[in-house]
């Protein structure tokens, strides 16, 4: 297979890529290209021109500053797994295969928003803030509302993805669990779990799910079960219970929508059972 | 800033297997192509959809699929395929163990078989067999089972291992 044809841009800063991809809308940013290349490959797309990203340093970083940490857009799955983040980390070991974790990155993932994505769930766990850059500066957005729906992120024309920044959670136990139907592949469900406790007693508790709606949610009322309580099987079986009533999803090749939502329910107990015990 | 026209060559310039390489591609080529076009048809193309690996190829040291990588993007970088491994007319020790435990039979998987574990071995030089199998679930193999190459690979291990000097084992 061969993607269409193409012109090619290799800028030298953000801001030339920023205006040549305002002037001239029907061209697509390139970071890793493992969404973008296959897309073009199948036809579904048909850009004027791709803008290399890859040679962009100042996009391709990793930071840890006053209890938060900054994540470069240009960040690879495999650099991700390797920085020793908190939840990020494990959601990207889950990343399709090593191969593709060697190239795609997180700017691209959430610059793309396919619904079933492992980063999501932990981003809107984590009250992430996206840095967004365009031609008339710089903004941020709380990734919840950059996720406005599938496929569609908050980035006007010329706008690119710049970082993430995640608080770097001390003292937190996490733990992320994806179902998947082959090694590889989107999950079918993906339950992120943040907890605090202190002395037995949740503090703090975050549950966010990815692949079972347009975009990720947070499971909040399945938190508020949790807080100030000391979980027990029982507890956390009511709290996955609620968890379940948050996801909405669709049948397709990898399950039907209602053993999706059933999932949903076992794939929270793991993550809870696990972020408990950690 | 470069801009390329749809049907402008682009010159690109790079490594492959420690020889400087300089061929002039499309925008759209991808390195899969480009590669078995200069001669490495060690690079093979399977799935062509970045699912069953048998176009990995080592870009700057890392492991990547390369029907998924456009040949403008590996401008200035150095490419290792199979045909790069054997040294002196001696293969390399993950292909010498792939031929001793039997890892392959109809082959087509084996060169991206190979070198993912080349890469997998040096990120990691004394992998579990769950982190064996991990590490090789972007490459199919439909004939094997697998069984084999995880065999391979962990005697390829023991034997890279052995390789080191005493002070730099793990």
């Amino acid at each position: 297979m061969y993607p269409p044809k193409f012109g090619y841009v290799i800028p030298d800063s953000i801001d030339e890529a920023n205006e040549f991809l305002e002037k001239h809308e029907d061209a697509k940013a390139l970071a890793g290209g493992h969404s973008l290349i296959p897309m073009l490959k199948l036809r579904i797309l048909r850009p004027s021109y791709l803008v290399e990203l890859k040679g962009l340093k100042d996009l391709h970083f990793i930071k840890r500053e006053d209890g938060k940490i900054r994540i470069g857009a240009l960040t690879t799955h495999y650099e991700i797994v390797k920085a020793n983040l908190p939840l990020l980390s494990e959601a990207g070991a889950t990343v399709a295969d090593p191969q593709v974790r060697n190239m795609g990155t997180i700017g691209g993932v959430i610059s793309h928003l396919d619904p079933a994505a492992d980063y999501p769930a932990s981003l809107i766990a984590m009250d992430a803030v996206v840095r967004i850059k365009g031609t008339r500066g710089e903004r941020e957005e709380p990734f919840r509302d950059f996720a406005k729906d599938m496929f569609s992120p908050d980035l006007n024309p010329g706008e690119l993805v710049k970082e993430v920044v995640i608080p770097d959670f001390k003292g937190y136990s996490f733990a992320y669990k994806k179902l998947e139907r082959r090694a590889g592949d989107y999950a079918i469900v993906g339950v992120a779990v943040l907890l605090k406790k202190e002395a037995g007693i949740v503090k703090d508790v975050r549950i966010g799910l990815t692949a079972v709606n347009n975009k990720a949610v947070r499971a909040t009322e399945a938190e508020k079960i949790l807080l100030d309580r000391s979980p027990d099987e029982k507890l956390i079986e009511e709290a996955a219970d609620k968890a379940m009533s948050y996801a909405n999803p669709t049948s397709d090749i990898r399950g039907s929508a209602e053993y999706k939502k059933k999932m949903t329910k076992v794939m929270t107990k793991r993550a809870l059972q696990d972020a408990l015990k950690r | 800033m470069k801009v390329y026209e749809k049907d402008q060559k682009v010159k690109v310039t790079f490594k492959v297997n420690g020889k400087e390489m300089e061929t002039e591609v499309e925008p759209r080529r991808l390195l899969v192509h480009v590669l078995r076009d200069l001669g490495f048809t060690g690079v093979h193309i399977g799935c062509d959809t970045s699912n069953c690996g048998a176009c990995t190829v080592l870009l700057n040291g890392k492991s990547v699929k390369s029907c998924t990588l456009l040949a403008v993007e590996a401008d200035n970088s150095e490419i290792t395929t199979i045909e790069g491994l054997a040294k002196d007319g001696k293969l390399h020790p993950v292909q010498e163990a792939f031929w001793d435990k039997h890892a392959l039979q109809c082959g087509y998987c084996t060169p991206g078989m190979i070198m993912q574990s080349v890469w997998l071995l040096k990120e990691n030089p004394n992998p579990t067999e769950e982190e064996i199998r991990e590490g090789i679930s972007g490459n199919l193999c439909r004939c094997t089972g697998y069984q084999n190459i995880v065999e391979a690979i962990k005697t390829a291990a023991e034997k890279l291992r052995l390789d080191q000097p005493l002070y730099q084992r793990q």
